[in-house]
């Protein structure tokens, strides 16, 4: 096992310097550069050639690229072309936004989905199966952009239940009142989020279980005469849960890349807003930063999976 | 002016940067821009002012606002807005932007000894009582000059300050050319230069700055940390109406008064600024989240039944434009050079495109009025700067196709050819962005097609802003002709855009006539105020007939305010430096 682990963390050196070098050329490749914008009448661009030759954007891609790497094992991130602040601080601003907003968000999609999931099992092919399978084609169906702008215009505008954007009020004061704000502007937008990103669960759970409860192993318990509820949860509900705990590993790491559509619809400030921002701005540090990150989280959430599904279940352990 | 110059390249169609905007105002008669502009009042309805209450003001961005609260180290014009309540200039303008002595500061220029004298008004404080005193008013050229902070804003017009190069490269540790009179807590500093020049009347002209920095708050940060230290990102000392209460990175800020501000207790009690996404912007303004929202124009027919609110409108002084590439930006001598080969070489052929294009239909049915045609590249914004005599390219396919018939363009079955008899195609490049560019720019292909002229889209669609000016700016093969937008600064001199070194000359005109016409703007004669207007409508009568840019349209930046709220101006004399004059908005009692 930890052999296993050992490796996997091996591995993950090679795939983490190509997946760098990847992302710094494709960056680089962009048309235009943080400076782009900034051409207008009264800048002068030869100020503007003088910062990006000082920025070292004149520089041969490998000279840059090992630049980079260098800061890297330095901590440094380097500074925001945009914002002006150290990358580090910026994404830790933002991390710290997307992981409260996702935590709440996965909390709710698994207690709308695992009950909905066991419902719908449970009771195949009767009415409540088909209220479930009804709902879950619906959010399946409906792209989460247009559910999230059709949410905010009926609860944020014409009802007015919750705000329409930002992650804290700007009249909110004290720890609790912070707190009370923060939560305020979160809760909505989890809320759609969790919705529809039900699907996926529902439907395993689902099928697991419909396809568990033909299985040899549960006639044998009822034949035993185990009680019918322990037949369910113990041999029925546990299996069918395996191919829900196979994303656990990038569920948990997912909780801070954030989601793009759902930020940008709410201007939530979290890395997934940042991440679509700085691509349009042009912030190269902050930008090659996210991806690496993003990418470091994707090979982590995988190993973390693995790793679950192992000690859950004895069949696939590794030797 | 601040606002003006960063929107310049995102194009005046750009819908989030208009959300505040308050900078210009067309106060000329008798020509089209004028007349357009009564569409909609510039001010709220004036009305007895009671004190206090709270204004909170909706601002659309895509993006977090990144929140520099200095004027030499921000870049963008959302951060000009965020601080607009606590942020004020030393000088106050008349409608036409000539800078006058109503402001914190006075400014006096001497012809002969070659100097600015600038000399801020006694009892002019910073938020924390302490008087702006010379060291103040010199402080910015160092912020500006130094390489260390990384000001993106120091610009070669600067450098006509004597001993400002030499301090900017580093060979003296002071800038000569700032003298202060009365020592570091005088009220007066002498700005000595090279050579004088009429746009020094006006506000945004680039030749002395227009802020002030609190040397004594800011002394102890070193250049290299100026950006990103919380005396400028957290807690920023202004000397304006109000007083930063409350920041939410990226998100909000609360201003609350400045009780040593210089005009006297402000209204309000608390100014609240908020971002939002330019989608929501027609639902807040439609449930009244806010009380003043600047309307996105292409949501007009949303909100514009909308009860409750005032709109208020403003023409800015911008334009957008078609432009033909000439030549090439000639990195090693600095210079613009005109290519005699180039496809659009041809004054007959740009004049053709030109009237082909049916500005006014366009305006009509893709922006609900909201935008108009504009005929000349001085905006009615400057007054008798503007000459309103120009009739512009009106739509005239019969004249279009004349013009090119009688240069040569001849048909050759279904499109024309060079005169040259090779064939004619001409790639046009344009941005994506608001939600009519495509329908907008399909019309312009069909009505180039219509006189016979094979125009095909850069790449085959429409471009991606930074895409866009990546390809404008280095002079790629692949366009002929482009659409785009400038905003203006509010010195109408035109040297820094359509100069021979300027690299923002994208159409790469260079011609001896232009060169002429330029410099005589910024000459010892301009001073001369009736002969600076001589020439400046003699250079439009020359750019309208070269037709090298053909500007195209304009549009009104209109914002919902709400209607009990009085004391909101967009007119220039009410403004400063393009910021709203806060201490004097207020609830109507």
């Amino acid at each position: 096992m930890w052999k296993t682990i050992l490796r996997r963390l091996l591995i993950m050196i090679p795939q983490l310097i190509i997946l760098s070098l990847l992302v710094f050329l494709l960056a680089k490749m962009m048309p235009g550069d943080p400076f782009s914008g900034s051409i207008n009448p009264n800048t002068d661009p030869k100020q503007i050639e003088a910062l990006r030759r000082a920025a070292g954007l004149y520089d041969p891609w490998y000279v840059q690229y090992f630049r980079w790497v260098g800061n890297l094992f330095h901590g440094d991130l380097g500074t925001s072309y945009i914002q002006h602040v150290p990358v580090t601080s910026l994404i830790a601003d933002r991390a710290n936004n997307t992981f409260w907003l996702s935590l709440l968000t996965t909390i709710l999609t698994y207690s709308i989905a695992i009950p909905l999931g066991i419902t719908a099992g449970r009771h195949q092919d009767q009415w409540q199966d088909t209220g479930v399978q009804i709902f879950n084609y619906i959010t399946l169906a409906t792209p989460g952009f247009v559910f999230y702008i059709l949410g905010l215009w009926l609860f944020g505008f014409t009802l007015g239940w919750f705000p329409i954007s930002g992650s804290v009020s700007a009249n909110a004061s004290g720890f609790w009142g912070v707190l009370g704000s923060r939560l305020y502007h979160m809760i909505f937008p989890a809320i759609l989020y969790a919705l529809i990103a039900t699907t996926g669960t529902v439907q395993y759970l689902r099928t697991g279980i419909v396809d568990n409860k033909v299985e040899d192993y549960v006639r044998t318990a009822r034949s035993k005469g185990v009680p019918e509820n322990v037949v369910f949860h113990k041999h029925i509900l546990r299996n069918s849960l395996l191919p829900i705990a196979a994303f656990l590993g990038n569920t948990i790491t997912g909780l801070l890349s954030g989601s793009m559509i759902i930020e940008s619809v709410f201007s939530y400030p979290g890395m997934g807003k940042l991440f679509l921002d700085s691509i349009s701005q042009r912030d190269y540090t902050t930008l090659t930063a996210l991806i690496l990150i993003f990418g470091i989280l994707t090979l982590i959430g995988n190993l973390l999976s693995d790793i679950i599904m192992s000690i859950i279940d004895p069949r696939i352990r590794i030797q | 002016m601040k606002l003006a110059k960063i929107l310049g390249s995102v194009g005046v169609v750009s819908a989030a940067a208009l959300a505040l905007a308050a900078c210009g105002q067309s106060g000329s008669s008798n020509n089209q821009g004028a007349k357009d502009a009564k569409k909609f009042p510039d001010s709220t309805p004036k009305k007895a002012t009671k004190q206090g209450g709270t204004v909170s003001v909706a601002l659309e961005t895509d993006t977090p606002f990144t929140g520099i609260f200095s004027d030499e180290l921000s870049t963008s014009a959302i951060d000009s807005s965020v601080a607009a309540p606590g942020e004020e200039s030393l000088f106050d303008t008349d409608d036409y932007y000539r800078i006058n002595n109503k402001g914190a500061a006075t400014m006096k220029l001497d012809r002969k000894a070659k100097t600015v004298t600038i000399t801020v008004k006694k009892g002019v404080k910073w938020s924390d009582g302490k008087q702006v005193n010379a060291k103040d008013l010199e402080y910015p050229y160092e912020i500006l000059a130094n390489k260390k902070t990384q000001a993106q804003r120091y610009d070669s017009t600067l450098e006509s300050i004597q001993g400002m190069k030499e301090y900017h490269e580093g060979k003296a540790k002071t800038i000569s050319g700032i003298e202060m009179p009365d020592g570091e807590n005088g009220r007066t500093i002498v700005i000595h230069y090279k050579q004088m020049r009429p746009g020094m009347y006006f506000s945004g002209n680039g030749y002395f700055w227009e802020s002030a920095a609190p040397y004594h708050y800011l002394k102890n940060i070193p250049f290299n940390k100026l950006q990103s230290c919380d005396q400028i990102r957290k807690k920023p000392l202004y000397f304006g109406p109000f007083k930063l209460d409350k920041l939410v990175r990226g998100q909000s800020v609360t201003w609350v008064p400045n009780k040593y501000y210089w005009r006297g207790k402000p209204k309000l009690n608390k100014v609240v600024i908020q971002v939002v996404n330019p989608n929501s912007a027609s639902q807040a303004i439609k449930s009244h989240k806010f009380d003043i929202t600047g309307v996105i124009n292409s949501q007009w027919d949303q909100v514009k039944n909308t009860k409750g609110v005032n709109w208020v409108a403003q023409v800015p002084l911008a334009y957008s434009y078609v432009g033909f590439k000439m030549g090439k930006w000639d990195a090693k001598t600095g210079k613009n050079v005109m290519d005699k080969n180039s496809k659009v070489a041809n004054k007959s052929l740009r004049q053709a495109i030109g009237y082909a294009m049916n500005i006014d239909a366009v305006n009509k049915r893709y922006t609900q009025g909201l935008s108009f045609r504009v005929n000349t590249l001085i905006p009615s914004g400057f007054g008798a700067y503007h000459d309103s005599s120009i009739k512009g390219y009106n739509y005239n396919l019969k004249k279009a196709n004349q013009l090119l018939d009688k240069a040569g363009y001849k048909k050759k079955g279904k499109w024309r050819v060079q005169p040259n008899g090779k064939p004619l195609v001409l790639h046009f490049a344009t941005m994506s962005g608001s939600p009519n560019a495509e329908a907008i720019t399909q019309n312009y292909l069909q009505q180039w097609h219509k006189i016979g002229l094979n125009v095909k889209l850069t790449g085959g669609r429409l471009m991606e802003f930074n895409s866009f000016y990546d390809k404008v700016q280095h002079d790629s093969k692949d366009i002929d002709f482009f659409q785009a937008g400038w905003n203006l600064a509010s010195e109408p001199s035109q040297g820094s855009m359509y100069g021979e070194t300027s690299p923002m000359n994208y159409e790469r005109f260079v011609t001896p006539e232009n060169n002429k016409l330029l410099a005589e703007m910024d000459s010892e004669k301009s001073f001369n105020t009736k002969y600076r207007v001589k020439v400046f409508h003699q250079w439009q009568k020359y750019m309208y007939d070269e037709a090298f840019v053909i500007p195209t349209s304009n549009s009104y930046s209109i914002n919902a305010v709400n209607n009990k709220i009085t004391g909101y101006s967009t007119k220039p004399s009410q403004n400063n430096n393009g910021h709203q004059l806060w201490y004097q908005v207020g609830y109507a009692k």
